[in-house]
């Protein structure tokens, strides 16, 4: 019997091929998108999930005191004593690692010298990841000070292949380093990526202001393991006062937090987790969901649509002796051999496509075959949708009772029947419409935050890590460079324009009250030329400039730093800043300084010639961007020739910022698009199947005189009245929806109606276009081959 | 072999009720080869519906070999139909996607006959309908005759002992519709019993009584000598 109903499923599909193709095209191409959009998420979903002891690893997060007990903010930073000091008072901490940010660090062999990123960590770091040693040995790897680990492809880039142990290295020029182990490269769904590692000793050995204690200096990330039986809110409640017992006016207490959550539930109030990435990937799932369930809906409507012709069929097989279960153990598996060549086809479509996805996102992901979660989440999909795709029609077709089918050839057209056919297709375009919506409104945001002003020029700006001897010679550079002409200007910055990266506060101005000394200011040190080079607008006084001695003791403010400090004439007034007297001679307007989304901080750019890090750079405009550069970089190379030359492009840097909204904004366009074509083949599938249906009703009408015209009116109009009724639920959804993802910006745009209608005509246009295609085509027909269908 | 009494059957829509069956009795020998006339909407293709369990009457009492067979759920009407019924229709229905072969397995498939057996019924009913040649040939591609022939044979491969027919030659040309009546009544010298709804005087000259219905009633019956004679 298996094999009798296996092969009527199959020359029903071949005598139907368009439609068999429509439907098992439609479902892969849901398939695939689901799976592609299941893939992202579950490499979401393993960020930093690759330790040992994943279950037990916590990051130290610092609670920042606010008004009256609360807790103003919550950072991922710690001062470099406190893992210490849990790691001496509580025996439930197994291992602790501090660990630097990771910049950019010159490594070399001989001649070979490159840029990579380098990683100072404690040795505890080897007891916490799992890092695969391919040589060498993982418990002492870090134990001495001139230890350092590379990772394979890092050890390939400098020596050619990834036997190297024990052999040396030069490290920014300065300190020889041995080789005591080369890791497997770190996976990319990992934060704290390393091209090599180095002991943490190391770094107290070359930077002597990291070895002294700073109880308040929040600059490092501090990773431990507990013991599984230690209970982290107990341990929480007693490392509280840990800093303040050190410091009595610090206002900081530290947290634990797993390590593995951080990234997806990254966001603090009042020191409470409360979502984060996690939400953007709860959108995805449902995205996913969404967009297979369309897909089934069209599987289960061709289906039943195609239920009238097949009605015959199980009229005769029941009258012969077949038994209800029989029938919809048939269709069901109908409908699972269906979906299994959806799926077949679906992978395929997923390995074609995934290399092009991961560029469009910029990660690297693939398809792990031995994994067994694959397999059955795979398999668990396509059960589920054959289930759900073949149940309506199993069990409606097994239904009929035989002498109605067999005695009038269409089963009763029930209400119920056709009602249900027209809401799932309400419920598709629904969807599909609140995509177009969300997607436009998505894109508008990016654009209007692309669009928005960023308060300095950042086109020609570039970028340059003020390394080795650009230092102590940079006043040579700038002169050098200036002569060149390749520059407009030049000035020394404590950190990246386009990044967000240092913040005091305990500033004291004229006036300023006990609370207002608790105000938040982010910060910037330079030199002269700051304005000159990066293009700022000065609102008031001058930039810092030679002419002034007095400049060594000087400030400028951000426009809302004036107004938050309530000053009035700040041009001349005297603040303390870190400590020192400093005299405010310029306001500036603010800049796009972290998320163009946000609002600024007031801000501080302060004078201090030590300070430096960054060499910014305007290009001269009038000689082509290349050969500026060419001329930089043979300037550059002369001065500091151990290091690499890499600039950084600012607008580049900048864009950079829009990341995770242009994420969204690409898998929303993509996989709406997607929703739309697959809602659009089913409504191609089922136009055809009604005008197939009424073949006979179109001849005669023809016959006694109708026009085309009005014939493609009569098979349209049903369909557009569903995609009409499904605009109209979907606009209030999708504006409500919208509406609250924008309100999440300081800055946004508005969902407008103009942007509506145009997605509500799209969805018309396209439906009609698709829908007219069949209908023109029944209606074209010789009336005599309708009614001789008879 | 059938015992049928007081059997009762209402249509009932919105407005209207429609008696199709009012108290029908009847019976059928075994053996026996029965013709049903009457106008149109009298209520023969119901009364043959119900023989064939396919159709529910309101009230009454229907027999079969003893066996009452109104008072079975549906699940035990199904597998009596299967047992014991076999059906020819006036528009064929034969599944277009199976082969003629196929067509005649499908009875047996249900009545969980094994391959090999199923396999030798098929092929000895085919012979026996002469349709050998068509026998990998699709519902489609065969003229009205073979199709009615194919699905007599289909009728008959379970061999059952009650045969169904609703209006067999009504698609057919004359010269067709006799071949299938003369099959008919081939089986029925062979043992088959028969029931067959028909219109045509003709068709039912080949039975051996002829029952008149009208209005839902039996209005009369008459023996057919000729064929009698030769069954006594």
């Amino acid at each position: 019997m298996f094999k009798l109903n296996f092969k009527i499923a199959l020359r029903n599909l071949w005598k139907n091929k368009t439609a068999s193709l429509i439907n098992i095209s439609g479902l892969a191409i849901g398939l695939a998108s689901c799976l592609l959009l299941l893939l992202y998420v579950s490499y979401e979903w393993n960020f930093n999930k690759q330790l040992k002891d994943e279950a037990n690893v916590y990051q130290i997060m610092i609670n920042f005191d606010g008004p009256a007990g609360s807790i103003s903010g919550t950072g991922p930073r710690t001062p470099n004593t406190v893992g210490p000091a849990l790691q001496q008072s509580y025996t439930s901490v197994k291992a602790m690692s501090r660990i630097d940010d990771g910049d950019s660090r010159l490594i070399a062999n001989g001649r070979n010298s490159f840029k990579k990123r380098g990683r100072f960590a404690d040795a505890g770091i080897l007891k916490i990841f799992d890092y695969h040693f391919i040589s060498g040995d993982q418990k002492t790897a870090l134990d001495a000070p001139n230890n350092v680990v590379l990772t394979e492809s890092t050890a390939k880039l400098l020596f050619g292949t990834a036997d190297v142990l024990n052999r040396s290295v030069r490290f920014e020029d300065k300190v020889n380093l041995k080789i005591t182990g080369v890791i497997k490269d770190l996976p990319d769904n990992t934060s704290l990526q390393l091209d090599y590692l180095m002991p943490w000793t190391l770094f107290e050995g070359m930077y002597e202001w990291t070895k002294r204690p700073a109880w308040t200096n929040y600059s490092w990330t501090t990773l431990v393991t507990l013991s599984p039986d230690a209970d982290p809110d107990l341990l929480n409640n007693s490392i509280k006062g840990i800093i303040k017992k050190h410091v009595s006016d610090a206002t900081s207490s530290p947290m634990l937090f797993p390590f593995s959550k951080l990234h997806l539930y990254g966001e603090f109030t009042e020191g409470k987790s409360t979502g984060g990435g996690i939400e953007q990937l709860r959108l995805f799932m449902g995205l996913a969901i969404g967009i297979l369930l369309i897909a089934c809906i069209n599987f289960m409507n061709m289906a039943t649509a195609k239920s009238e012709k097949r009605a015959k069929e199980v009229g005769i097989k029941k009258t012969i002796g077949a038994t209800r279960g029989s029938l919809i153990s048939q269709f069901l598996m109908e409908s699972l051999v269906l979906t299994l060549c959806s799926a077949v086809m679906s992978i395929v479509l997923v390995e074609v496509f995934l290399p092009l996805f991961n560029n469009l996102l910029g990660i690297k992901m693939n398809i792990v075959y031995a994994n067994p979660y694959l397999w059955i989440s795979l398999i668990g999909i396509v059960l589920f949708t054959g289930v759900v795709a073949g149940s309506y029609p199993a069990f409606y077709l097994s239904s009929f009772n035989p002498l109605q089918v067999l005695r009038k050839r269409t089963p009763s057209r029930g209400i119920l029947s056709v009602s249900l056919r027209q809401v799932l297709v309400v419920v598709q375009f629904s969807f599909a419409v609140i995509l177009i919506i969300a997607t436009t409104v998505i894109y508008k945001q990016i654009q209007y935050l692309k669009n928005k002003p960023a308060g300095y020029q950042m086109n020609e700006l570039v970028e340059l890590a003020q390394d080795g001897q650009l230092e102590g010679k940079f006043e040579l550079l700038k002169e050098r460079l200036m002569q060149s002409g390749a520059i407009e200007g030049i000035c020394q910055l404590s950190g990246s324009m386009a990044m967000y990266n240092s913040n005091f506060w305990g500033m004291e101005w004229p006036g300023s009250n006990e609370t207002e000394r608790h105000m938040v200011f982010s910060q910037m040190a330079t030199t002269y030329d700051f304005v000159k080079t990066t293009g700022l607008k000065l609102v008031e006084g001058r930039d810092f400039s030679r002419q002034f001695p007095s400049d060594s003791a000087a400030v400028m403010l951000s426009v809302s730093a004036v107004k938050q400090m309530n000053l009035v004439n700040p041009v001349g007034k005297i603040v303390k800043y870190q400590g020192d007297n400093c005299t405010v001679v310029g306001v500036f307007e603010d800049f796009v300084w972290n998320a163009p989304s946000q609002k600024q901080d007031p801000m501080v750019v302060a004078f201090r010639k030590q300070q430096g890090g960054y060499i910014t750079m305007r290009l001269n405009s009038a000689n082509p961007a290349s050969a500026n550069l060419a001329v930089i970089e043979r300037i550059v190379k002369d001065i500091n020739p151990a290091y690499p030359v890499e600039f950084k492009f600012v607008d580049a840097l900048y864009a950079e910022k829009l990341k995770s909204q242009k994420i969204l904004g690409l898998l929303s366009n993509v996989f709406g698009g997607l929703a739309i074509f697959i809602s659009c083949l089913g409504l191609f599938g089922l136009a055809a199947y009604s005008a197939e249906q009424r073949t006979k009703e179109i001849g005669v009408r023809k016959v006694l005189g109708a026009s085309v015209a009005s014939l493609m009116q009569l098979l349209s109009l049903n369909f557009l009245k569903m995609v009409v009724l499904s605009i109209i639920i979907a606009i209030p959804v999708a504006t409500y929806v919208m509406d609250n993802w924008l309100k999440k910006f300081d800055f946004h745009t508005t969902v407008s109606w103009l942007m509506i209608a145009m997605a509500a005509a799209g969805t018309i246009t396209i439906a009609l276009l698709t829908v007219s295609y069949q209908a023109y085509k029944a209606a074209k027909a010789n009336p005599v081959d309708a009614l001789k269908y008879e | 072999m059938i015992k049928i009494e007081n059997l009762e059957k209402v249509y009932k829509t919105e407005e209207i009720e429609t008696t199709a069956l009012n108290g029908i009795n009847m019976h059928v020998k075994t053996g026996e080869f029965v013709s049903i006339m009457g106008p149109s909407g009298c209520g023969k293709s119901t009364l043959l519906n119900v023989m064939g369990l396919l159709d529910k009457p309101e009230s009454g009492s229907y027999k079969f070999l003893e066996t009452e067979l109104l008072s079975m759920n549906d699940k035990q009407r199904s597998n009596f139909r299967k047992q014991n019924m076999g059906f020819v229709f006036q528009n064929f229905n034969l599944i277009d996607e199976l082969t003629v072969f196929e067509n005649i397995e499908l009875p047996l498939i249900y009545n969980k006959v094994p391959a090999t057996e199923r396999k030798r019924l098929v092929n000895e009913i085919i012979e026996r309908m002469n349709i050998v040649n068509r026998s990998g040939h699709f519902p489609q591609q065969l003229s009205g005759g073979q199709q009615q022939r194919v699905a007599v044979a289909r009728a008959l491969v379970t061999k059952p002992k009650l045969v169904l027919a609703d209006e067999p030659t009504g698609n057919l040309d004359s010269s067709h519709g006799n071949e299938v009546m003369e099959l008919l009544c081939e089986l029925n010298e062979q043992g088959t019993t028969i029931v067959m709804v028909t219109h045509s005087s003709h068709d039912a000259s080949f039975s051996n009584r002829i029952i008149n219905l009208k209005d839902g009633h039996v209005i009369s019956e008459k023996i057919n000598k000729s064929r009698t004679e030769e069954l006594i």
